[in-house]
């Protein structure tokens, strides 16, 4: 792997500085220097590097999408992801994995898999080079109780081959089942605390005994993995705090009791609401059945107001909200997740910078890789995207793979910027 | 590399068509996934929009057939190993191989019977959607097999069928509903394993195992649905077997006799034998890095059955029958993506001229693919599967094994690796 040297970019390093002009140099899989260029200043030699002149490009750290389901099928339904058989469903994965880092999400955090294996052996083909896709954390499946959400189970049909989540009851069902996803290799084991209104469970009611959940983060940690939580209720959200779930996924529904429990362990926690579900299926799903006249009925858009609601007040404490929004079925397909960052410029009143620094400096400790990943910064970890335009003045662009130049994850290029086209005949000898 | 354009014209090539003629200077133009114009003038041909690949006098022919493939061995030492492999990981593999099928120049394969049910067809599924890049595929079955034969992989003490590398069957009806069963997930062939291998205690490639009842059953529903019946038979007895039954797609047939023979050249016009001798090689002669010696290989019986495949297959070329190359390859002693070797044994051991051996894969390929009128030679009108060769192939079959010499592979008229452009190299612009 030759040396690559960026000059002429204009560098966002993750830090929440202005970007500045300047030049990278990556060695191996790490950024080795990292220098400012201008008047007066003059670039340092460099020999043996490919250089890239980005000609005034936008240098960033690559995302990171912290609510990952490669395993969701851009399908109407749990069931309709449910049914997908596995052989289909692991090439399904590995093709979406791909596709994120064509979109420049170089690390993925998985928040929940539908068939046992399919995060661990998507993360394990990455990282052994069988498939392409970004750096990964592998979830296990949606742990829940009969009759809550992720059990699709029928009653004429009760075989847990049914089920798109793992069904518990009781402690030590719980305990046998987060045991079973720690031999499979999960790196984190997600727990539906709260209801989901699609599924003719609110998702203001809760699921779960205290003892359940206990059992759960105790058996986790004994393990070493993290726990990740489906929380939208209010109850839920305090659960996660009091038992110290460190990943908060959606938390729309707060008081001011859960707020202040969230910001007293600011840095214990990561919130994740994925805004996307909730403005989507509320606004644009008319097309499967979902008009917003249903939705409205199901309780969606008076919870995606309490979420724009929590979520300012969260940004107000400080909390760290990080995108990824349940991308994956047929209204928010894969792909599409930087909108995740338009939404939190438009509805919870973030600049663009804060945005950029959600899905970049927080994503370093949401991926247990702390200050080395997320940074454009001498020693940090070389996933950078080069981009056509100012995401500061315009986040949107970043929706736009055209205008993602190029993607490097862990000093390689996954897309190396387009060579200027030229000449039509090749000599093939 | 970007996308292939819609022409693409070829200059300065040697021909080799892939029929068993003689190669000739020219042009070939390349419309959508059809070879649309062949040229035999060494002038230059009008380019108009195409891409023209300037070739400097390398060899164009068409795309190889590995005529016995099995995408979901995986390069272990046992049927165990293969079988070993947890369901999500095979079908990553099987599509990484079959990647790897098409990068070294076979742009069709046949499958000759898969690991876990589905894998094959779900992998042929794949790559015709154009969700993973692999060759042209005819999906198989796993092997069917009857308790004890090759392929009963139970443990006595773990008798369950997951156990099994292939389906283990008792009796007609039996091997009927199993036959359905690969039938409705959507196989285009069924596979039997009639003989026994040298390779199983107990069961060594001179047995015969199934009942003439249990085949019938098969070979009905099979043709009721209009697919293929494929087997394994290395002893005589199955040979004559898979012929009584009407079975047109014979792997090994190690063992022969006159008869054999002579039933054999009265259908060949239909019948396909693939000897599989690549793996037959490897065995006898490069297998002790896994625990199999010459002594082991030879009291197994490998060289035995080595020296009669070599006269049963040299006798068969000469009475026209086809034998096609296609070895077995996906074990750790006879790993995959060296199936070029096959056409090298054919010229060493069977007899074979290069250009027989160029043609057993190509004119032969398009045939036992099922597409005789428009695959398998460069002609008009033909499928655009192609390789560009750094060399002629006619003086050494060798160089077909190494990747460097080819310089690039098309499939219906995509690239699946692009001839190296002279300015790939030089970094330009980003923006």
């Amino acid at each position: 792997m030759a040396d690559v040297l960026f000059t002429n970019v204009r560098i966002f390093d993750g830090g929440g500085e202005t970007p500045f002009t300047g030049e990278v140099l990556v060695q191996g899989n790490r950024i080795a220097r990292v220098v400012k260029t201008g008047y007066g200043l003059r670039s340092a030699p460099v020999s043996g590097a490919r250089t890239i002149d980005g000609a005034g490009a936008f240098l960033m750290p690559g995302m990171v999408e912290a609510h990952t389901h490669f395993s969701w099928n851009d399908q109407p339904s749990l069931e309709s992801i449910q049914r997908m058989p596995p052989e289909e469903h692991i090439l399904w994965c590995a093709q979406v994995a791909k596709r994120y880092l064509d979109m420049g999400w170089t690390s993925c955090v998985g928040a929940a898999t539908a068939k046992p294996r399919l995060d661990v052996v998507i993360r394990n083909a990455i990282n052994d080079g069988t498939i392409v896709g970004p750096r990964y954390l592998a979830a296990s499946q949606e742990i829940t109780v009969p009759g809550g959400l992720g059990d699709t189970t029928a009653p004429h049909l009760p075989q847990s081959e049914f089920a798109f989540g793992a069904v518990v009851s009781g402690a030590e069902e719980m305990r046998r089942c987060i045991r079973m996803f720690c031999k499979y290799g999960v790196d984190s084991l997600k727990i539906n605390l709260s209801g989901e209104s699609i599924t003719g469970m609110p998702s203001e009611m809760s699921q779960f005994t205290e003892e359940e959940i206990r059992v759960c983060v105790e058996e986790a940690k004994a393990w070493g993995k993290r726990v990740a939580a489906h929380a939208r209720s209010t109850w839920s959200i305090k659960q996660c705090v009091k038992l110290g779930i460190e990943v908060i996924y959606h938390a729309s529904f707060t008081d001011e009791e859960s707020l202040d429990l969230l910001e007293a362990h600011k840095f214990e926690h990561f919130v994740a609401p994925g805004l996307a579900w909730l403005i989507n299926t509320c606004h644009n799903a008319s097309q499967w059945g979902l008009t917003p006249e249903v939705t409205r009925k199901m309780g969606y858009h008076r919870e995606l107001e309490a979420a724009l609601e929590s979520m300012k007040a969260m940004r107000r404490r400080g909390i760290r909200i990080l995108p990824g929004g349940d991308y994956g079925f047929a209204w928010t397909p894969h792909g599409t997740n930087a909108k995740d960052l338009e939404y939190f410029v438009k509805y919870v009143g973030m600049s663009p910078m804060e945005a950029l620094l959600s899905a970049t400096a927080w994503g370093g400790p949401m991926m247990k890789r702390g200050k080395e990943l997320g940074y454009v910064r001498e020693g940090c970890l070389a996933d950078l995207l080069l981009i056509d335009g100012d995401p500061l003045a315009d986040i949107t662009i970043l929706q736009d793979q055209k205008r993602i130049l190029a993607v490097m994850k862990d000093g390689e290029f996954h897309r190396a910027p387009p060579a200027r086209q030229g000449r039509m005949t090749r000599w093939a000898a | 590399m970007p996308k292939s354009p819609d022409e693409v014209l070829f200059t300065n090539v040697r021909i080799l068509d892939g029929s068993g003629q003689h190669p000739f200077a020219g042009s070939v133009r390349v419309r959508g996934n059809r070879i649309v114009q062949v040229g035999r003038s060494a002038g230059s041909a009008p380019a108009g929009d195409a891409l023209v690949v300037d070739a400097a006098g390398a060899t164009l022919m068409p795309g190889m057939t590995e005529a016995h493939t099995h995408f979901s061995w995986n390069d272990a030492a046992s049927l165990a190993g293969i079988q070993t492999m947890p369901l999500e990981e095979h079908v990553l593999w099987a599509a990484k191989v079959a990647h790897n099928y098409l990068k070294v120049g076979f742009t069709s394969c046949v499958g000759a019977a898969c690991a876990k049910p589905r894998l094959d067809v779900v992998i042929r599924n794949a790559i015709n959607s154009g969700q993973i890049p692999g060759p042209r595929y005819l999906a198989a079955s796993q092997e069917i097999t009857v308790p004890g034969g090759l392929g009963d992989e139970m443990l006595p003490h773990l008798p369950f069928p997951e156990f099994s590398f292939g389906v283990v069957v008792n009796g007609a009806e039996d091997l009927r509903r199993v036959t359905r069963m690969f039938l409705k997930y959507g196989v285009d062939a069924v596979k039997l394993n009639l003989s026994g291998d040298n390779f199983v205690p107990g069961a060594d490639a001179k047995t015969t195992w199934m009942t003439d009842a249990e085949v019938a059953a098969c070979a009905e529903e099979v043709r009721m649905r209009g697919k293929r019946i494929i087997v394994h038979a290395r002893s005589c007895a199955s040979v004559k077997q898979a012929l009584r039954h009407g079975i047109r797609m014979i792997y090994h047939a190690s063992f022969t006799d006159t008869e054999a023979l002579d039933m054999l050249e009265a259908v060949k016009d239909e019948v396909f034998v693939v000897p599989g001798i690549g793996i037959l090689y490897a065995l006898l002669h490069e297998a002790e890095p896994w625990g199999v010696t010459r002594e082991q290989a030879v009291a197994m019986g490998y060289e035995e059955e080595w020296a009669a495949a070599c006269e049963s297959l040299r006798a068969m070329h000469r009475r026209g029958i086809r034998v096609l190359p296609g070895g077995d390859y996906g074990f750790a002693f006879n790993p995959h993506l060296h199936n070029a070797r096959d056409l090298e044994l054919f010229v060493k051991y069977l007899g074979f001229t290069p250009m027989e051996a160029i043609r057993s894969c190509t004119l032969y390929g398009g045939q036992v693919m099922l597409r005789p009128q428009d695959l398998g030679v460069i002609r008009e009108g033909y499928l655009a599967d192609l390789l560009l060769v750094d060399g002629d192939p006619l003086a050494g079959v060798g160089i077909l094994k190494d990747q460097r010499r080819l310089l690039a592979v098309m499939k219906d008229g995509v690239f699946a690796k692009a001839p190296v452009a002279a300015d790939a190299h030089a970094w330009e612009r980003a923006a």
